[in-house]
């Protein structure tokens, strides 16, 4: 329970660090190691396949995608955030935090909840058999993205 | 086979661009349109009988094992899927032409055929978390379909009713979040009567206010509709049609009507909450479309109006209510649609938007006028048209309810809306012709053909109201008037 | 509820508060994308930890995984629109994008 904590503890940190970083691959760097520390909380709590996905596909490939992104829009002049911004940030951060224990020490106990039957078979068997509609939305998102990257890098003369 | 509503277009959608590359024009249009000719004909025939002994449950085998996909039809799902075909078939259609000068049609088709698979499959679904993937198929096409122009205002459109959106699902998701840690379950049946045993009226109360912020956003409520006054004006037209004719009312209004009245059961909490939603939204949307040049925008204000409208039918609770709210919802698909697609047909023509710029356009392009004129008297609610129908049955049964100020704001909102589209009508297409438009034509055939037919199907639905109510609007609302049973019962999976 | 997954909501609103501030206060365009990040982050750690609670631990594996995937979709077609506005604007400061009234 402690290492969980740590974890957590860590993952917050690492998301917050990506949030006020200025330098935007130190924070795609940030939010991966954010994700590292998520997939081994995933691992921690008994659910290997999504910490395997955390780490790989978020931590992975996100993170690819986003220092592509920022190579291919590095050339112009920086974007002047707010300082005013990076102050409070940490402020309200506490103050939220704060209020958050609160809350959950508030409702400790009170959010009724029925007893639910014991998990039966493999998570292959549930993925595959149990939620094989999910897997034909999740083809139908990925075509979506596909098409949709398709269609946003067309080849054409302008219009309008 | 009702799995074909999804597997349909997700499989042309699939082939579409293979095929774009060997023919540009007739081969992937035509596929497209066939697609969405086969989905309306098999909804319309094949759909009534299905259900005729209650709700259809999808089981499936394929190589031999059973495979297991909840997905399930019964009357409110297949008046959806009605009004998703014929829309989607009218944009298709009008696609043919407009889409001419965007290039990669293929792939533009492709995505509004996802569009439209997620729609269907977020009808179909039986599973709170398949609503959820649904939800977000439809909505990664619309994102890029919004930015299909690749111009400025397209792009910011997009972003910012992307950034919105990903927020709106978020809450959604917490909410479902809640919902399994309370039963246990996902799936709709079983949620309901799991929240039957239990007695846990606050933290239902949040997941609710969660479904009501996500969902709302999807169905651009007041306080949740920043983006669709940006976004619904800046994609091509078509699009322009499938968002306000069927995305906010499917992912939005659908989804949590579906979620309201079938799982959590509608208390007076609920039904307050939903009613005054429904008319700050019509209200404040018709006072807002009041000061609009852009053509579409104001069109894009008219459908937050609406959907209000909507809202308050069905927030009633009372099954003259909902019939009358899914009434309006299906007016307003066809009705909108065609409206935002004779604006395509105009900004093609003369290639503005802007009200101030027109005039005298009926002479030049007298089947657009007409059309839009149709569209028009249809959603300000003027006899015979569609439109009248389904708001009196709205305003009656909030009278009937004992709502009569609701009645009274239901019926002011009405007439604001004439007057402004009246507006529309005398600046656009009325009056002397400006000089600059003296050489348009009007609209190539396909456009012209796609809003002919919505507006025939608005004149005759408008004549032929109590037809249409008895075998399509009733069994919707009668699924939804029976409340949690309907799904504790004859879902069962 | 189990008194371990309130610690995990606790993280998980932690995570999402921030991302939703950052959504607010931030103008560099790929850095509110990185606050969707953050959000989605807390979002998988509430189903998991919701399916942990409850002893359902493979269900919940199954929806975040395919909350990844979407998610993925999600980061391709943003980033693109993101890139093809800086392709307009030189810019990826938000204030450039003030065009439309809303």
């Amino acid at each position: 329970m402690i290492i969980q904590t740590a974890l957590l503890v860590g993952l917050v940190l690492f998301s917050a660090l990506a949030i006020l970083l200025k330098d935007l691959l130190k924070s795609a760097i940030s939010l991966a190691a954010a994700s590292l520390l998520l997939g081994i909380v995933f691992f921690r709590m008994g659910a290997p396949y999504a910490g395997v996905f955390e780490i790989s596909v978020v931590a992975g490939l996100i993170t690819v995608l986003f220092i592509l992104t920022i190579a291919l829009t590095n050339t112009g002049e920086e974007v002047r955030e707010s300082r005013l911004v990076n102050i409070v940030f940490p402020l309200f951060f506490v103050v939220f935090i704060i209020i958050d224990a609160l809350v959950m020490k508030g409702l400790l106990q009170k959010i009724p909840a029925l007893p639910s039957a014991p998990e039966t078979g493999t998570f292959g068997d549930i993925l595959w058999k149990g939620r094989t509609l999910d897997l034909v939305g999740q083809i139908a998102v990925i075509l979506a993205g596909v098409f949709s990257v398709l269609a946003l890098f067309r080849k054409r003369d302008k219009h309008d | 086979m009702i799995i074909l509503f999804v597997a349909l277009p997700l499989v042309v959608a699939g082939v579409l661009p293979l095929i774009g590359k060997i023919s540009r024009r007739v081969l992937p249009d035509l596929l497209a349109n066939a697609a969405l000719l086969f989905l309306l004909v098999y909804a319309v025939a094949a759909g009534r009988p299905l259900i005729a002994n209650g709700p259809v449950l999808q089981q499936i085998s394929w190589l031999g094992e059973a495979v297991n996909l909840p997905l399930a039809l019964d009357g409110f799902s297949l008046f959806m899927l009605m009004a998703v075909s014929l829309v989607g078939l009218c944009v298709g259609l009008f696609s043919i032409d407009y889409m001419e000068h965007y290039g990669a049609k293929a792939n533009y088709y492709a995505l509004l055929l996802i569009m439209i698979a997620g729609m269907n499959g977020l009808v179909l679904a039986t599973d709170f978390f398949n609503i959820y993937i649904f939800l977000e198929v439809a909505a990664v096409a619309s994102y890029s379909l919004v930015a299909f122009g690749l111009g400025h205002d397209e792009l910011e459109a997009a972003f910012k009713y992307l950034m919105l959106s990903v927020v709106a699902s978020a809450a959604i998701l917490v909410s479902i979040a809640v919902i399994f840690g309370m039963t246990g379950s996902l799936s709709l049946p079983a949620v309901a009567r799991a929240l039957q045993e239990l007695n846990a009226g606050p933290v239902v109360g949040i997941s609710a206010a969660l479904f009501i912020m996500g969902f709302g956003l999807k169905a651009a409520l007041i306080p949740f509709h920043a983006w669709l006054p940006d976004a619904h004006p800046s994609a091509p037209a078509p699009i322009s049609a499938v968002l306000s004719g069927l995305l906010i009312k499917v992912s939005g209004v659908y989804a949590l009507t579906r979620i309201f009245l079938n799982v959590f059961g509608l208390t007076p909490a609920l039904s307050t909450v939903l009613l005054y939603l429904g008319a700050i939204s019509m209200v404040g949307a018709a006072f807002l479309a009041l000061g609009q040049k852009d053509i579409k925008r104001m069109l894009a204000y008219s459908s937050i109006s609406q959907v209000g409208y909507i809202v308050l039918g069905i927030g009633l609770g009372t099954p003259l209510g909902i019939a009358g709210g899914l009434f309006h919802l299906f007016n307003h698909a066809l009705a909108k649609g065609l409206l935002f697609l004779t604006s395509g047909s105009l900004q093609q023509a003369t290639g503005t938007r802007d009200l101030s710029e027109m005039g005298g356009l009926a002479k030049r392009m007298p089947f657009t006028a007409a059309t839009n004129l149709i569209g028009s008297l249809s959603i300000a609610g003027v006899p015979p048209l569609n439109g009248f129908w389904s708001k009196l049955l709205i305003i009656i049964a909030l009278v009937q309810a004992g709502h009569p100020v609701f009645a009274v704001i239901a019926v002011l909102a009405s007439v604001l809306t004439l007057w402004y589209y009246l507006l529309i009508q005398r600046q656009a297409f009325f009056g002397k012709l400006n000089e600059k438009w003296a050489a348009v034509k009007e609209a190539p055939f396909w456009m012209t053909a796609s809003t002919v037919l919505l507006a025939f199907l608005c004149v005759a639905i408008g004549v032929l109201f109590s037809l249409t109510i008895k075998t399509w609007v009733q069994p919707a609302a009668g699924v939804l008037a029976e409340g949690v049973q309907a799904v504790i019962r004859s879902w069962g999976l | 509820m189990t008194n371990t997954w309130f610690l995990y909501v606790f993280f998980s609103a932690a995570l999402i508060g921030a991302g939703l501030y950052a959504l607010l206060a931030k103008r560099n365009l790929i850095k509110l994308f990185i606050a969707i990040e953050v959000i989605s982050k807390g979002v998988s750690l509430l189903l998991l930890a919701t399916g942990f609670a409850k002893g359902n631990v493979l269900v919940a594996q199954a929806l975040v995984v395919t909350f990844i995937v979407i998610e993925v979709s999600l980061v391709a077609t943003a980033l693109a629109i993101i890139i093809n506005i800086y392709r307009h604007t030189k810019s990826l400061d938000i204030r450039k994008l003030a065009k439309l009234k809303g």
